[in-house]
């Protein structure tokens, strides 16, 4: 049998070069693929100190050993760079077709470099790669701008793009691919810095696996399994349209810019309201859960209003953020948000701290362009995000985010800001779910829901052990949460996948894709996500962050949250130093947060400590 | 068979606020029955209209997944019976 371990397609758009190469079989041994990769070749091409802004910086498109094949939910793919938004490691992971779309090109990695004179995307064909004036769809949305590409190029053509808010480098603006987006980290700037509007992949379907026999007789069992899972039925029905109907009752649904854990009147947005708009569902590639729900507003202001989501975290971000109960206003900042390109949970939060500014007096009418930024009023908000994205007025300042809005104004703004190293919390707030708050304090991209999830703190999961969901001291969760996320997304496997109950398969699954039979020692994979985390952590130390960066908002730090009728009133986290001391001794790194040379040396990243000295 | 039964978060309003159940049974289902004796307001969240454990939860028993079929597993003293909302997430 033999080895599998992916191709590379390099494009430097300075110089118009375009080369090719084979993964190393050591590589694919130590890093198995999708965001293993991604962390390993920025590791070794992206320097300490780069502008994420210059041609210096590197974008790396990555799909994963299973995509495109006919197993299900593992088509996934992600943008790895040096994020604009937080100068640290910046993943990004997307779902619908075009990690498929990658492999089908035979190609697992995608390295852009360098810097376009003008306007560009990259065209991918079975006959070669071409780079192409962009002309006609710079300034457009992303569905102008996918729709051009398939009346070009054919329907049997996908497209990873940036809308205007990547051409005008807001810092969250987001990749999009079809009606999904690698959202956060602000990876659409970077590739808006390379005047790059588009990579673009025509090609028919293909397979490129190592033992195919074996992979599919595995697959089969996948899709067996699969079928009769509860919780795939329970995400096939609603997708995460109804996860605040669970984060409101326990009081962890962050509302007027996180200083209440639920909406007055949170029935208003429950699951079963956003159902009545429902006009169908899409899924990913391979996919049967088709969790991307669809819909459209029938009346009132935002009538025609349509949208494949919005999902969970984009629910909160235009509900929960500005203490609105409107939907079909989410519903419409939502499609606005995936038409121009922007990052959902970075935009609703900067609005919701937009909102307090206003409120407190920091800013005013004659800054927001006449806008009333009163927290319930939702036509603001909907007009900020459009604002963001073109940079329009106080659109300009809000679309460099929370952390530099607050350090420009001064003025004691910085405790309405709501992020960790740069980017902004997500929909689950911290001091109702302790384990998942500190997550977002120590992972490698800042507060990211899914780098971590803590399902033990939200929903009751008992592995590897039960939590108290105020309890501080949970380090060892944090790290088995990390470490499993980073193990999965070398797949990439969808992260709700991991629980449809057939995980036990998922290492033979990439052996038979590469023909790399260690993957199927499960002690071997949790070693591979700590190795990648630690790189990241590695990559995050010789940019400068250390412990200084690994703490919650003084918000959350500082001052009581508010529950209303939920458990949990009057929770802060009052122990972050406590946690990071317990959490990097057990990852073995030392009080400052750096990985020692003897972990290194047990990660086979020997190579790495002279980098972090 | 004297058991404990740890209860999802979304639940916990339905059982005083409380984390733990002390239950007795022999099987999965009899300490469901019993914990229902004590807090009756959890039964439509525990049981759909036809009496089924709903697809939104999952049930573990000593960490492990109680599926397929849990209500007949055997319980034993000290035993450990997760009841776990679905995960969501976003």
């Amino acid at each position: 049998m033999t080895t599998n371990t992916g191709r590379i397609l390099r494009i430097n758009l300075s110089s118009g070069k375009v080369s090719t190469e084979t993964v190393p079989e050591d590589v694919a041994r130590d890093f198995v693929g999708g965001r293993g990769y991604g962390v390993k070749y920025l590791y070794d091409e992206v320097a300490p100190g780069t502008d994420p802004l210059s041609e210096e910086n590197k974008l790396f498109l990555v799909s994963g050993p299973l995509a495109g094949t006919m197993a299900q939910a593992v088509s996934r793919w992600i943008v790895c760079t040096k994020s604009p938004l937080t100068g640290a490691f910046a993943r990004s992971v997307c779902g619908a077709d075009f990690g498929a779309w990658m492999r089908f090109a035979d190609y697992e990695i995608i390295i852009i470099e360098g810097k376009a004179a003008k306007p560009c995307y990259i065209h991918i064909t079975p006959d070669g790669v071409k780079v192409l004036d962009a002309k006609e769809v710079w300034g457009k949305d992303t569905k102008e701008t996918q729709a051009w590409f398939n009346s070009q190029h054919g329907n049997n053509t996908r497209a990873a793009c940036i809308g205007p808010a990547g051409e005008n480098l807001v810092k969250y603006a987001a990749v999009v691919s079809h009606r999904r987006t690698a959202g956060r980290c602000g990876t659409g700037a970077v590739m808006g810095s390379k005047n790059l509007k588009a990579v673009v992949i025509t090609a028919p379907r293909a397979l490129h696996l190592a033992d195919t026999d074996a992979y599919n007789a595995l697959a089969r069992k996948q899709v067996n399994i699969i079928k009769g899972n509860d919780a795939f039925l329970n995400h096939k029905e609603w997708g995460t349209t109804s996860t605040q109907d669970v984060t409101n009752a326990i009081g962890i649904y962050p509302v007027r810019n996180f200083r209440y854990g639920q909406l007055v009147d949170f029935k208003k947005v429950v699951g079963a309201e956003y159902r009545k708009m429902r006009v169908g569902d899409i899924g990913c590639y391979s996919c049967p859960a088709r969790c991307g729900k669809v819909h459209t507003v029938p009346s009132g202001i935002y009538k025609g209003a349509h949208s494949e989501g919005p999902e969970y975290e984009s629910i909160w971000a235009f509900t929960g953020s500005i203490e609105s109960d409107n939907i079909e206003a989410s519903i419409a900042a939502d499609e606005l948000c995936d038409d121009l390109g922007l990052d959902t949970i970075s935009t609703g939060n900067t609005i919701g701290f937009a909102y307090e500014l206003y409120e407190k007096g920091l800013i005013n009418k004659s800054d927001t362009d006449g806008l009333e930024l009163v927290f319930g009023k939702h036509e603001p908000m909907v007009a900020l995000v459009k604002k963001i994205a073109l940079r329009q007025g106080i659109g300009d300042l809000l679309a460099e985010g929370t952390m530099r809005v607050a350090a420009k104004l001064d003025k004691g703004s910085d405790v309405y800001a709501i992020h960790v190293k740069g980017m902004e919390l997500p929909a689950y707030e911290p001091r109702g779910a302790k384990s998942q708050g500190y997550n977002y304090a120590t992972a490698s991209v800042g507060a990211s829901h899914c780098y971590g999830y803590a399902a033990q703190d939200i929903f009751g999961a008992p592995f590897p052990h039960p939590t108290d969901r105020f309890d501080e001291g949970n380090a060892d969760i944090v790290i088995f949460n990390q470490n499993g996320t980073a193990t999965n997304e070398c797949g990439v496997i969808c992260a709700f996948a991991g629980g449809w109950g057939w995980s036990p398969l998922y290492g033979k699954l990439l052996a038979a894709a590469r023909g790399i039979d260690v993957y199927k020692d499960d002690a071997y994979m949790a070693k591979v996500g700590e190795r990648l985390f630690n790189l990241e952590r590695a990559f995050n130390i010789r940019q400068g962050l250390g412990r200084k960066d690994d703490y919650l908002p003084k918000r959350i730090r500082t001052e009581p949250l508010h529950t209303r009728q939920a458990k949990g009133e009057g929770q802060m986290v009052s122990h972050n130093d406590e946690f990071l001391d317990k959490y990097y001794s057990l990852r073995g790194w030392t009080k400052e947060g750096v990985p020692t040379e003897d972990k290194l040396k047990e990660l086979s990243l020997e190579y790495v400590a002279k980098d972090i000295k | 068979m004297a058991a404990e039964i740890y209860i999802p978060p979304v639940l916990q309003a339905l059982v005083n606020g409380i984390s733990r159940v002390n239950v007795s049974g022999d099987t999965i289902g009899e300490c469901f029955e019993n914990m229902l004796q004590q807090y009756p307001a959890l039964k439509p969240k525990l049981y759909d209209k036809h009496g089924k454990l709903p697809k939104g939860i999952s049930i573990f028993l000593n960490g492990v997944s109680a599926y397929p079929n849990p209500l007949p597993k055997p319980v034993h003293d000290g035993d450990k019976i997760y009841i776990s909302h679905i995960v969501l997430g976003g």
